[in-house]
């Protein structure tokens, strides 16, 4: 039974991370996370810790995990498959129709391929 | 058409093109289980022996190899996980976890299978761009065919993998490099410094196999072990066919974007390859399995990397621009013989473009059948430590670069450019778009000057083809500036799908004095050739100008950036590594052996240089020294009389 939090040094993977771990305690379950920025971004040793230590005092462990696919979308769901996750948490940003007909969006891809329900959050809130 | 797709394969029946085929077939599959040969090192390797041939028997043997290099590439990276090229690790992701549950059998034959498919769709893919392309390349005048070689340095520069910039100065450099010797209009020599052998030009063999041959043995040189695990087979051959033919879908579509990758310039099998992995990962409902012996990451890069080397003959034979660093040599082996590609091509010489087809599709099947017939053998030859073949290799390199022109200059530009080879190789400069620059560089000068002459002022700016072509040219570097763009804005998170390879392990010492030595080399070279041209007559001196302009914009921009990032690094960055050390050594090593060739002749050099190369570099024991030698001597006295093959002489030979 697990969370899995798709996280990048951004502001919507800042606010993936903060529901995440309010879900995981919430529904009793463990933590994953999987880092889905460009280059090896892993949070801050201290954050990791401190994430660590909240979980531990409600009796749940965390986990970071990466798999050997490049593609970040393709990898959060091949993980999600693969430890058969509850639900998936991802971080949107306002992407125009234009740039994600050029460039696409990773975001899309796991909330259409994902086989589990995918929790997705924004930071401004609107 | 069809006539002469016909006579084509008619004329296949010839035994001299035949046996030629074979020997082609027999030497791409075992240069592709050396680590870091390739269609590159095959191509360059075979090309020497090609040099007293007719057209149609060069071309059998050279595609021959070229269509086979990337089927038993595979065979080292599923039975060991250490891939015999860079397009091959692809393959290692799911066939070594394959291997490691005992279905080693069954990986090898969706492997073989895939690769044989994928080189049959990609001799089909050239066959059908030859009617597609056919009306439009015969409509192209000089001002097209100009845009064209312009297009072909330019894409190949953008589309490498790594900088953009460093890309534009690699390609920039290449075209100077190519343009040393007697210029196309003028008949006057240019940077020859007055030397005699620089007036032919630079041999292309000896660039090749330089830039890329000798940098790729100097960097690996100091694997003196082999792999020691004992490999099981294991069962399964007659479930991997069935599997095979359950993911025909996948095959197709991997070859389908082999070719394209072979079609745009400077990508290569390497990026071909992990599109066809990432399309694969990416249309699969259940991603589960992949990364732990899933058989559709196997099927479809597979036969991308197959077809890959079909789709870069297709811009090559049709257009003139190298879609690779193998089609590139091979470009200039058909210039020797005087057959232009290009509109040329397709007019008198349709013949030779099915000969072709034909041999890169049988090449395919037949390549695909030795595989399996002699997986063992081919099993056993994949656990030689490295330096011991690097031994053999630089003996054969440097005896393929002095059949060109004869001359040992040629060996000692091979051994400076090995070593400049290896620093862009470590320092991640794409070395692709300086070949094809180098290689383009006289037809890019010779259809400016047909364009000037013809056409008033810019004139020919205007015609249609020559517009689109700009719009071509343009287009990837505004995208790529985007792209730049974003990633410094960390804006790129969720862009698109990711197929690149996952970490940047191929150039260990980028941004470190090394890649700032190379950004000054690449700076005080661009200075000297505009300070050389200067003394040009105004025609010879115009290209050579722009391009070093060009070059020294590039670098100084490079130059920046790699002073600035000195300045701000608080961490000492790599200096004088290891690896570095013993790639440096090797290289003497090789300096060494070419001095004994200069003084005592071939046979002599290699007879003192292999066993001490042995004994001292790879460590192998004193049996494996003297039978090594003694088998390469025998080969060496042998060859002359099998082959039209020259062994460099030395001085002391002339005193006798």
């Amino acid at each position: 039974m697990t969370v899995l939090v798709a996280y990048s040094p951004a502001a919507e993977g800042r606010e993936a991370l903060t529901t995440g771990i309010t879900e995981a305690l919430l529904r009793k379950t463990d933590l994953l996370i999987v880092n889905v920025g460009r280059g090896h971004h892993d949070l801050d040793p201290a954050e990791m810790q401190e994430l660590e230590a909240q979980l531990r005092a409600a009796n749940l462990t965390l986990t970071l995990e990466s798999s050997v696919l490049s593609d970040p979308g393709d990898a959060v769901i091949q993980i999600a498959q693969d430890r058969n996750v509850d639900m998936i948490v991802v971080g949107l940003r306002h992407r125009s129709m234009v740039g994600k007909l050029i460039l696409g969006s990773t975001v899309q891809r796991i909330l259409l391929d994902a086989t589990c329900p995918v929790l997705a959050v924004r930071p401004d809130g609107l | 058409m069809l006539d002469s797709a016909m006579a084509a394969l008619a004329s296949l029946a010839d035994p001299s093109l035949l046996l030629m085929l074979l020997i082609g077939v027999v030497a791409g599959l075992v240069m592709g289980l050396i680590p870091g040969l390739g269609g590159t090192g095959a191509v360059a390797i075979l090309l020497p022996i090609t040099f007293g041939m007719e057209p149609p028997q060069a071309l059998a043997l050279l595609i021959g190899a070229l269509a086979v290099v990337h089927t038993s590439d595979t065979v080292s990276a599923v039975l060991l996980g250490a891939p015999g090229s860079a397009s091959a690790s692809v393959t290692m992701l799911d066939g070594y976890s394959m291997a490691k549950n005992g279905q080693a059998a069954r990986a090898l034959t969706l492997a073989f299978l895939s690769s044989m498919a994928g080189g049959i769709i990609g001799a089909i893919g050239l066959t059908l761009a030859i009617p597609l392309a056919r009306p439009l390349v015969l409509s192209f005048a000089s001002p097209e065919l100009f845009m064209l070689t312009v297009l072909g340095v330019a894409l190949a520069a953008v589309l490498s993998r790594g900088n953009i910039i460093k890309g534009v100065s690699a390609g920039l450099l290449g075209l100077v490099l190519g343009m040393v010797g007697t210029s196309p209009t003028t008949a006057e020599e240019r940077f020859t410094f007055g030397s005699l052998f620089l007036g032919d030009g630079l041999s292309l063999v000896a660039v090749a196999l330089g830039i890329f041959g000798l940098a790729e043995i100097a960097s690996r040189a100091s694997q003196r072990r082999g792999q020691k695990q004992n490999v099981s087979l294991g069962g399964g051959w007659g479930k991997g066919i069935r599997e095979w033919l359950s993911h025909w879908t996948q095959v197709i579509r991997g070859a389908l974007i082999g070719i394209w990758a072979g079609v745009l310039p400077g990508v290569g099998a390497t990026a071909g390859t992990w599109l066809a992995y990432g399309q694969a990962v990416a249309t699969a409902k259940d991603k589960r399995k992949f990364g732990k012996g899933d058989p559709r990451g196997i099927v479809g890069p597979e036969s991308a990397n197959n077809s890959v080397e079909a789709g870069d003959l297709i811009p090559t034979l049709l257009f003139g621009i190298p879609g690779g660093v193998p089609s590139a040599m091979l470009l200039g082996m058909l210039l020797t013989y005087g057959i232009q590609p290009g509109p040329s091509i397709i007019t008198e010489h349709l013949d030779l473009m099915y000969l072709i087809v034909w041999s890169f599709a049988i090449a395919s099947v037949l390549g695909a059948l030795f595989c399996f017939l002699s997986v063992k053998q081919l099993a056993k030859l994949t656990k030689v430590p490295f330096a011991v073949l690097a031994a053999g290799l630089v003996a054969i390199m440097l005896l393929g670069s002095f059949q060109e022109g004869g001359q040992l200059g040629d060996l000692w530009v091979m051994i400076i450019l090995g070593v400049f080879g290896w620093l862009l190789k470590s320092t991640g400069f794409p070395r692709a778009p300086f070949l094809i620059g180098f290689v383009l560089a006289i037809p890019l000068e010779r259809y400016y000057f047909l364009t000037d002459s013809l056409y008033n002022g810019l004139d020919w700016m205007a015609r249609p083809g020559v517009l689109v072509f700009l719009a071509i040219l343009i287009l990837p570097i505004v995208w790529s500036f985007i792209k730049f763009l974003r990633a410094r804005k960390q804006a790129n998170l969720d862009d698109g799908h990711r197929d690149e390879r996952p970490e940047d392990d191929e150039s260990p010492l980028k941004n470190s004095m090394w890649s700032l030595a190379a950004a000054g080399i690449f700076t005080a070279a661009f200075a000297a050739a505009l300070i050389a041209s200067a003394s040009f007559s105004p025609e010879a001196r115009l290209v050579p100008q722009l391009v070093s302009i060009g070059g020294l914009v590039f670098s100084a921009i490079l130059l920046f950036i790699e002073v600035r990032v000195r300045l701000r690094a608080r961490t000492v960055a790599a200096g004088w590594t290891l690896d570095a050390g013993f790639a440096l050594k090797t290289f003497l090593w090789m300096t060494g052996f070419l001095a004994l060739t200069a003084a005592f002749g071939y046979i002599v050099a290699v007879t003192i240089f292999i066993p001490a190369f042995l004994l001292i570099v790879a460590r192998a024991r004193l049996k494996v020294a003297i039978t090594y030698t003694l088998v390469l001597y025998v080969a060496l006295l042998a060859l002359p009389s099998l082959l039209p093959i020259d062994l460099p002489q030395g001085w002391l030979n002339t005193l006798i």
